[in-house]
């Protein structure tokens, strides 16, 4: 591995770290489109910023294309509050507008610089090691991985700062303000900590990947924890990840570094919804399934209990009257069974004690109707565990 | 005048000319309120009279366009510290991703200050408050695997660990069973009894007189303020409600 290598992987990783933070936060929000919008609008801050500073690297340059990106989150929140439209078509209204001032800017006074649209959009992170920064005559390593270094530190040093507040903020606004945490003055915080990062990033990945890192990551972690801090770790390694294995992929294929790390994204995405142990698509579908016999079982108990007459509970007459097909009766006589809830004598169903004690709280749950009460009386019986 | 009874009980929460409108229309209008310390008090109104509008504004949550809020006879602002809010259960994301004891300790981040961590005392003191409201055995369960009561209990727990001396709550009987809307109510009388002030927007007229010992009327403008067995009666539900109001009794 040469060392330009290395350093386009690091600074990969570092952006996706960078972005995941915030990211996991605006996903919390249900605000993660005004991350796109943010990445696309700060093109005529940095336009403007640079014919300021005529140097893409500038401080300022980033300042002015974060401010922007404010601007871009004001414009939406205000054009929302006349409550004309909804907030995704505000959304909608404001940042193509910027981003095409951006472009007009760029082609009428900016063609003969390095600031093209495709740049922009696409980034280029095979040519972030050429771009050196120098002190006093010593190379010290990619600008980009400086930039975006820096604001990974202010970001982390923010992060540990105001978790509490954040934490608060972004799960309940009333109680927030009326302990005295401003959640205006945490959400536009949120919103700086973004643009930044946006600016700061998209120089090395640009703007689509930008969003991807900062949506795709902490939606993957939002499948797999209850916990705000493990989502927050398993945003930034599903972030790192896919960046590392985003440029081996693209080394492989020899393609664009962005789209792979965009794309291997967008494959761990999938494979955890898919295969998440709790919500993933599966998990659910076999749950229902599960729950499904259960409640058969249920039914198939109880109509047991309420019918002591022995025609009533005749196999075949439970055939015919409950009305279910022949697999289903096997299932659920099966589990039944299983679990020792019924016995037979001479084709004559009947309780055990054990299914005669579930049957009557079940009923005492169903009355009562309280929702933990179920999963208890679950364990109580060792229902489906064989 | 009502008031004048209880001029020896100093006054908790102080309300004056407070007027709240969404554009033009007025949701509260020319509020005076005084509620006297120690009260278990019900504001009740038809819907969209501003109950809950009343309750954020005192709080600073929602900016009125005129009048004044005093706790104690001091800003808002001054005594956060005193005051402690349940809002309303669908207020907020129950799939956030957090534990029941963690929303619990949301509470004593008000004491806490800006960047301050929770730690082990506060812990302890949120634990303590499961307890009172019985959600301790839940203390781990993430918070979208509570039922509906054992949510409101979650959000009562944590205004206790605030340990305040006003609690305002937004309609915290709404979609519970009736096991925890007596759990709540008892421990609700229990602050009463303690001293503390409580301030609940409350649906239901029929528990009333049995549930709170004073009530405020609310219909855009204030009606009534008073003690439940002074003014709980025809002339100002009619005043309140309308002529039909026995019909919203009913329901």
């Amino acid at each position: 591995m040469s060392n330009a290598q290395l350093e386009i992987q690091l600074i990969a990783s570092i952006v996706a770290i960078a972005c995941a933070i915030p990211g996991t936060f605006l996903v919390l929000r249900k605000m993660a489109m005004i991350s796109d919008a943010i990445s696309h609008s700060i093109l005529p801050g940095i336009v403007i910023g640079f014919f300021i500073t005529q140097d893409l690297n500038s401080p300022l340059l980033i300042l002015l294309a974060a401010l922007t990106g404010i601007i871009t989150v004001v414009l939406v929140e205000y054009i929302q509050k006349t409550g004309l439209v909804k907030e995704d078509t505000a959304i909608g209204l404001v940042f193509p507008t910027l981003f095409s001032a951006g472009v007009i800017l760029i082609a009428k006074n900016a063609n003969d610089v390095h600031l093209d649209v495709d740049a922009v959009l696409l980034g280029e992170l095979a040519f972030a090691p050429f771009d050196r920064m120098v002190i006093s005559g010593a190379d010290v390593g990619p600008k980009s991985l400086w930039i975006i270094g820096s604001i990974l530190i202010i970001t982390i040093a923010l992060l540990f700062t105001f978790f509490k507040e954040l934490k608060v903020s972004t799960f309940d606004v009333g109680l927030a303000a009326s302990l005295g945490f401003s959640p205006a003055v945490i959400h536009y915080g949120l919103m700086t900590v973004s643009s930044i990062t946006t600016v700061g990033a998209f120089d090395a990945v640009g703007a689509i990947l930008v969003v991807a890192l900062m949506i795709a990551p902490p939606a993957t972690a939002y499948l797999l924890t209850t916990n705000l801090k493990k989502m927050l770790l398993y945003s930034v390694g599903f972030g790192v990840f896919s960046a590392i294995s985003g440029y081996w992929l693209a080394h492989g294929l020899d393609a664009s570094i962005s789209g792979s790390i965009t794309t291997m994204l967008g494959i761990i995405f999938l494979l955890v919804y898919l295969f998440a142990p709790n919500k993933g698509v599966i998990a659910v579908l076999y749950r229902e399934k599960q729950q499904r016999t259960e409640v058969l079982l249920l039914t198939f108990l109880l109509h047991l209990k309420n019918h002591t007459d022995e025609r009533e509970r005749h196999v075949n007459h439970l055939n015919e009257h409950i009305n279910w097909q022949k697999v289903r009766s096997k299932t659920v006589l099966d589990l039944a069974l299983k679990n020792n809830m019924i016995k037979f004598n001479k084709n004559i169903v009947s309780l055990t004690e054990k299914g005669d004690a579930f049957t009557s709280q079940a009923i005492d749950y169903i009355i009562t109707n309280e929702d933990a009460q179920i999963e208890d009386m679950k364990d109580d019986f060792f229902l489906f565990r064989g | 005048m009502i008031d004048n009874k209880n001029k020896a009980t100093p006054i908790a929460v102080k309300v004056d000319d407070l007027t709240v409108a969404y554009n033009y229309k007025p949701v509260l209008w020319d509020i005076d309120l005084e509620i006297p310390e120690g009260v278990l008090m019900a504001i009740v109104g038809p819907n969209g009279a501003g109950k809950s509008t009343l309750i954020k504004s005192i709080l600073g949550i929602l900016k009125p366009i005129a009048g004044s809020v005093s706790i104690y006879g001091k800003p808002y602002d001054k005594q956060r510290k005193l005051v402690a809010y349940v809002p309303q259960k669908g207020s907020v994301d129950w799939d956030f991703p957090t534990t029941a004891l963690d929303v619990v300790m949301m509470g004593t981040y008000g004491n806490l200050g800006w960047i301050k961590r929770p730690g082990q005392k506060q812990k302890k003191e949120a634990l303590e408050a499961l307890e009172k409201v019985g959600m301790l055995p839940f203390k781990n369960r993430q918070i979208s695997q509570l039922s509906g009561g054992q949510q409101q209990r979650i959000f009562l727990a944590r205004a206790l660990v605030q340990n305040a001396s006003i609690y305002f709550m937004d309609e915290p009987f709404q979609g519970v069973d009736a096991t925890t809307e007596i759990a709540i109510i008892n421990i609700l009388k229990a602050l009463r009894k303690a001293g503390k002030t409580v301030i609940v927007v409350h649906h239901d007229l029929q528990t009333v007189p049995e549930y709170f010992d004073w009530v405020t009327f609310l219909n855009v403008k204030k009606i009534a303020t008073g003690p439940v067995k002074d003014i709980f009666n025809d002339d100002y539900l009619t005043k309140t409600y309308g002529i039909n109001y026995k019909v919203s009794l009913q329901k």
